[in-house]
């Protein structure tokens, strides 16, 4: 459930005590007519509180750990995990880092892109998953498998159920947040080169398995894809 | 309501009929021209003053009504065919076009006109409504509804899978119309349950399934048409 805007509409006080709406939507870059149909419906959604905080040049994470859904936020940030570290490594980057590895000096090192990737839940979730974690996140928050897979399929991951999945698996509360693309690594307090010196810690044999795994998904996803293309221009061609 | 509803489907078929002529005249799926132009046809025909003048000029003895019969079972033949093969059910293809199909559709023909025959069906009146209903025009009604019915169910799995798939959300909503066409036609399949004070049911039940069948085949068209505007936009 996102956040109560009675709260929100507190918080926004604290921060912009004589900003007009029009003033906060335009800073943050926001619709207004999004902000006020949230604020009707009492319900604000935390990609609002993320823009809004940037706008205001506060950091997002804390500005959300000012709710108690989000209390978990409070504090120091909890370091990555490797493995979490390199799921959010794009898998493009991925097998351009098996080239380098297989035959150095052979393409320029480029900067690895920014997360979220097109499959950055998943392989989130992957990275962290000792195998029962999505039944510990189901017995948790109530939410059933296949709708859980469905997000992971999607790569969607609503903040708050990305918190009670880093919290299912015990690593640091904000791994999801970058994952789902609500806040960047940055603002998770994840060091700038944390992500590529992750990736250079790998054995070749550990890097070359996973870009294995990412392309067999990728694969798998792909071919879905194309399938679902076809029939839709099956149908077209036929009857359009 | 149930006295304009009839026209107001004729006008929706009418519509979409006029605005295939373009491409059907640059030779795109001239089928689904056709297919219209027979349910445009079959609607304008089910109405009781246009019938009235068509069966005196056939002799006021429902020659009328036959002819609107084979009408629609060649529009279901045509349309399902080319909606099996659109939403690629090779299964629905063959028990529509294959030997089962063909002998259903066999059967069906000859029996109508059999029932025609044996029943007096002197006195033109739309839908036969004026007769005295027997055994043998019941098994007429019955003939008429059961091909239409035949092809519906043979199609509804396939159409079914479009409209939870991951495909455009225009595409799916008229999948969806479509659906909700050929289940009314399967509904019609307990016709003889409704009462004869609650004909207006049936009128209802048998346009709406005209109408959304006509809309969701146009809506499929347009969604092709949106697609391709958005893609040459975005290129």
């Amino acid at each position: 459930m996102p956040l109560q805007s009675k709260a929100f509409q507190r918080w926004l006080h604290g921060v912009a005590p004589d900003a007009s709406t029009a003033d906060v939507c335009r800073i943050a870059g926001i619709k207004r007519t999004t902000l006020a149909q949230q604020l009707v419906r009492g319900k604000v959604a935390e990609s609002t509180l993320v823009s809004i905080s940037r706008g205001f040049h506060i950091n997002p994470v804390q500005a959300l750990s000012t709710f108690d859904l989000y209390s978990e936020l409070r504090g120091d940030p909890v370091p990555p995990t490797g493995c979490e570290l390199v799921s959010q490594v794009a898998t493009i980057d991925l097998l351009r880092a098996v080239v380098e590895r297989s035959e150095p000096g052979s393409a320029a090192a480029a900067p690895l892109s920014e997360p979220p990737h097109p499959t950055s839940v998943r392989n989130w979730v992957d990275a962290i998953d000792d195998g029962e974690l999505r039944h510990r996140v189901s017995d948790a928050t109530g939410i059933a498998p296949q709708n859980f897979s469905a997000h992971l399929t999607a790569n969607r991951l609503p903040p708050e159920l990305a918190i009670a999945t880093s919290r299912a698996a015990g690593v640091g509360p904000a791994g999801g947040l970058v994952a789902g693309g609500l806040i960047t690594e940055a603002e998770a307090g994840w060091p700038p080169n944390a992500r590529q010196e992750a990736l250079d810690r790998m054995s070749q044999s550990a890097l070359v398995t996973l870009a294995g795994e990412r392309l067999l998904a990728l694969g798998k996803t792909l071919r879905r894809q194309e399938q679902d293309h076809e029939r839709t221009e099956r149908i077209w061609e036929n009857l359009g | 309501m149930t006295a304009v509803l009839p026209w107001v489907t004729l006008v929706v078929c009418l519509a979409v009929t006029v605005a295939r002529i373009p491409s059907a005249l640059r030779g795109e799926n001239r089928v689904v021209f056709y297919i219209f132009s027979l349910i445009s046809l079959s609607i304008f025909i089910s109405i009781e003053a246009p019938y009235l003048v068509l069966d005196s000029w056939l002799g006021g003895m429902n020659i009328g009504n036959l002819i609107l019969r084979f009408l629609l079972y060649t529009t279901f033949f045509l349309m399902g065919i080319k909606i099996a093969t659109a939403f690629g059910s090779s299964s629905a293809v063959r028990a529509i076009r294959g030997p089962v199909g063909l002998t259903v559709a066999a059967i069906v023909a000859v029996l109508t006109v059999y029932f025609f025959v044996i029943t007096d069906t002197q006195g033109s009146s739309a839908g036969m409504s004026g007769l005295r209903w027997g055994p043998s025009l019941e098994a007429y009604a019955f003939m008429g509804r059961f091909y239409p019915g035949f092809v519906a169910a043979c199609l509804v799995p396939a159409i079914w899978r479009t409209v939870v798939s991951p495909a455009p959300v225009l595409l799916r909503v008229a999948s969806a119309l479509l659906l909700l066409g050929l289940c009314l036609l399967l509904l019609s399949q307990f016709f003889p349950l409704i009462p004869f004070s609650e004909a207006w049911l049936r009128v209802l039940i048998n346009y709406s399934a005209a109408m959304s069948t006509c809309i969701g085949l146009a809506g499929i068209w347009f969604s092709k048409a949106y697609a391709r505007r958005k893609r040459r936009l975005s290129a």
